[in-house]
């Protein structure tokens, strides 16, 4: 699951030219192998151990009482079976997916937006409104999302009480009863707490932008919206690109805001997404043999979903 | 470069990572009774175990045991299962001593979670402890848990408003649900004022009018659990809880019922049903509203056929965490919540006590006489192994939000007993 740490952003990394001297063949040092040893290694046990403990226990009949120390059975493929042939997981899946594909591209429309607008502030708009990114973006989750119930509360929420001085009828109003409102308010929270982060990059990524180019492009005579589409956006896109396949990824695992939110209200088993449905199997319920199965499905989902991405980051790095 | 840059950060960070998950690994447990002197750390639950009685076991097991401490570490009940499950199963993270819901006790027993206490159980109490508790704590011969304090909910209700309304006390179901219509009637502000206070995922209060009508919420057969949320019965029951969903409660449809005197003190309640130490909470002059107290009457929950309906019965138990290293102090702390000093501040709080030589210190007033009423008639929830996972999948909260929104119950019933098949079976 952290391919994020493994995709860093190489912008730079091209030659300018694209043109490479020949060079002559030497005998290679081991130095630079030895000396990647130790992060391989070091990664290989943080990630490889659990990967293989979760697809091992994925293949187990594994319950409460093998947590507590009874030898667990092996049951096969079994655990896959009963949940691909299970209509619910399903349902769970398109929810994720789709989800995480609308959280995404609001975070990056948002974000990006943000960048752009920042570039026009005078100082102190901009240093006002970096704050308020910063401030949203180091707040604690579960501090931030206690918060978030208390705006929606239905009974003594301010939303409501806003909507109804308004004019609405919205005392009482239950922001998470039906899954489609749920997830409208599980959205707000999402885009908020991933846009400081998208907007922090796109505006690093903007300030690298040559002044001189896209003066030349207004030289001759390309429009705002057109030096935005053909210069300033290709030049930037290699971090876009990133930025958007990690929103992709944390997009699709979202935990904490769901599984609060489904404390707060709303119906648990219309409003779970994959993880809060691997977290209600395994600790929920104590089928951790299900629940891992559905987390390598997760997985195979997250390199399915991110695979066109990595394609193009790779094409773009070659180039 | 970059790219080695970052890994070798990656690197870095990995192993730190693990340098600290290592850390937490090197306190071996030895088998036996472990070490004289420990901080023992223990599990209590939501504000039902009041603070004179936390107190009184910190301050008594920190004399007795020179050099030892004790810490009370409060856990939400809700998802209470997901953290025992978690913590339970680690050597170095399992808390010394817990609280668990009487419910909930049998999926963990039978799991392997608890020490066995049962050479212990006559020291502790033996006969006198409240027999359906050790019964459910026990298996094949062991016990792995004892009571803690036993409570079923009954009703609290506004003197006040019910006169105001021109209504009696009911002495029926069909009286007490009249009167939770009428009364919401009679209060049309605030909007969101309760004839009855119930929240949508309060099934625990729900299950009553499940019982009361004749229905059940898993049945056994020849060793196999299946839910009967589908019976006639049982769908009638449901259909009593819809009626007060939609014509008598105010509280939020998808609500828990959890800090039900915020809404009580706001002048939001005609009648809840709750357990009695929120009569404590009421009284409380920062979490509560004392003056209101003297507004308050109480009853048990009255049945079909004129007594007290079948409620939940409510409580709690305490074990010793199998994994803790600290068995013998960790045993030395439960014979203390267990004695009857310690059970004194517990029933003079509207608990009952785990010993049935001490109910009579409940006292003989209007809250002893409900809540020895409200037990007198109580049950259990199925005693299937696997009921924990029911409550933790919320196949119930999920039904009971689902009649509030106004979903057909028959159906609903159906597809909830499904799910709880596949949980039980």
């Amino acid at each position: 699951m952290a391919t994020s740490t493994l995709t860093p952003p190489s912008v730079d990394d091209a030659a300018p030219d694209g043109s490479r001297p020949a060079r002559p063949r030497r005998t290679r040092s081991p130095l630079p192998f030895g000396l990647l040893l130790p992060a391989v290694l070091a990664l290989g046990l943080a990630l490889g151990y659990p990967l293989v403990r979760q697809v091992v226990l994925s293949l187990q009949e594994f319950g409460l009482a093998q947590q507590f120390g009874r030898p667990a059975e092996w049951v096969g493929l079994q655990n896959y079976r009963e949940l691909v042939g299970d209509p619910y997981l399903w349902k769970v899946v398109l929810r994720s997916v789709l989800f995480c594909l609308v959280n995404a591209a609001v975070t990056m429309a948002v974000g990006v937006g943000l960048a752009l607008l920042m570039q026009r502030m005078s100082k102190p708009v901009r240093l006002l409104v970096q704050s308020g990114l910063l401030l949203a973006w180091a707040m604690p989750v579960l501090a931030a999302l206690t918060v978030w119930q208390w705006l929606f509360d239905s009974q003594y929420g301010v939303v409501n009480w806003l909507l109804t001085k308004a004019g609405g009828d919205y005392a009482g109003h239950s922001w998470l009863l039906e899954p489609l409102s749920f997830f409208l308010v599980a959205s707000v929270i999402v885009v908020w707490m991933s846009v400081p982060f998208v907007a922090f990059t796109a505006y690093a990524a903007l300030t690298q932008v040559p002044a001189e180019l896209v003066e030349a492009a207004a030289m001759d005579g390309a429009s705002p919206r057109q030096r935005l589409r053909h210069v300033v956006l290709p030049t930037v896109s290699p971090v876009l690109l990133v930025v958007g396949l990690l929103q992709v990824i944390w997009d699709l695992r979202v935990f904490t805001q769901i599984y609060v939110l489904q404390k707060a209200g709303g119906t648990t088993r219309d409003t779970n997404l994959l993880g809060t449905y691997i977290y209600r199997l395994g600790i929920g319920s104590g089928d951790f043999g299900t629940a891992a199965a559905v987390a390598v499905f997760m997985l195979a989902l997250t390199v399915v979903l991110t695979a066109p991405y990595v394609r193009l980051m790779l094409r773009q790095e070659e180039s | 470069m970059r790219n080695r840059k970052t890994l070798a950060i990656a690197a870095v960070t990995a192993t730190a990572l693990l340098g600290l998950s290592a850390c937490g690994d090197d306190s071996e447990a030895s088998p036996d009774a472990g070490p004289d002197k420990a901080d023992i750390r223990v599990w209590l639950n939501g504000a039902d175990t009041p603070q004179a009685a936390r107190d009184w076991l910190k301050t008594t097991f920190e004399k007795d045991h020179p050099g030892s401490t004790l810490t009370i570490e409060e856990q939400q009940w809700e998802g209470l299962v997901e953290r025992l499950t978690t913590a339970l199963s680690s050597e170095s993270e399992t808390p010394d001593v817990v609280e668990v819901g009487n419910t909930q006790a049998p999926t963990f027993t039978e799991a392997g979670a608890f020490s066995d206490l049962s050479d212990q159980l006559g020291d502790l109490g033996g006969d006198d402890l409240l027999p359906g508790f050790v019964d459910g704590a026990t298996v094949d011969g062991a016990t792995y848990a004892v009571p803690y304090y036993a409570g079923s909910k009954y009703v609290f209700y506004r003197k006040d408003l019910l006169e105001a309304a021109g209504l009696e006390v009911p002495t029926t179901m069909a009286e007490f649900v009249d009167a939770a219509v009428a009364l919401k009637k009679a209060n049309p502000e605030p909007a969101n004022f309760s004839g009855f206070w119930l929240p949508g995922q309060d099934w625990r209060n729900g299950v009553a009018f499940l019982w009361d009508a004749g229905g059940d919420l898993a049945t056994e057969d020849g060793g196999a659990w299946t839910g009967s949320l589908s019976s006639p019965e049982s769908i009638a029951g449901l259909e009593t809880v819809q009626t007060l969903f939609q014509d008598a409660s105010g509280a939020a449809k998808d609500g828990n019922e959890a800090d039900p005197w915020t809404p009580y003190c706001n002048n939001e309640i005609g009648m809840m049903s709750a357990p009695g130490w929120v009569k404590g909470q009421i009284e409380d002059p920062e979490a509560g509203c004392p003056d209101m107290i003297e507004k308050t009457g109480v009853f048990a929950l009255p049945g079909s056929d004129g007594s007290p309906a079948p409620v939940l019965l409510g409580g709690s138990d305490i074990a010793v965490s199998a994994k803790s290293p600290n068995q013998a102090l960790a045993q030395d702390a439960v014979a203390l919540m267990l004695s009857d000093d310690y059970q004194t501040i517990l029933a003079e709080n509207g608990l009952t006590p785990a010993k049935t030589s001490l109910a009579t210190l409940l006292g003989d007033d209007e809250y002893a006489a409900a809540t020895i009423a409200a037990a007198s008639n109580a049950k259990l929830t199925p005693a299937a192994s696997g009921w924990a996972k029911v409550e933790g999948a919320r196949v119930l909260e999920d039904l009971f939000v689902d009649l509030a929104k106004g979903g057909d119950p028959a159906e609903l019933a159906q597809a909830a007993d499904e799910q709880m098949d596949a949980q039980l079976g």
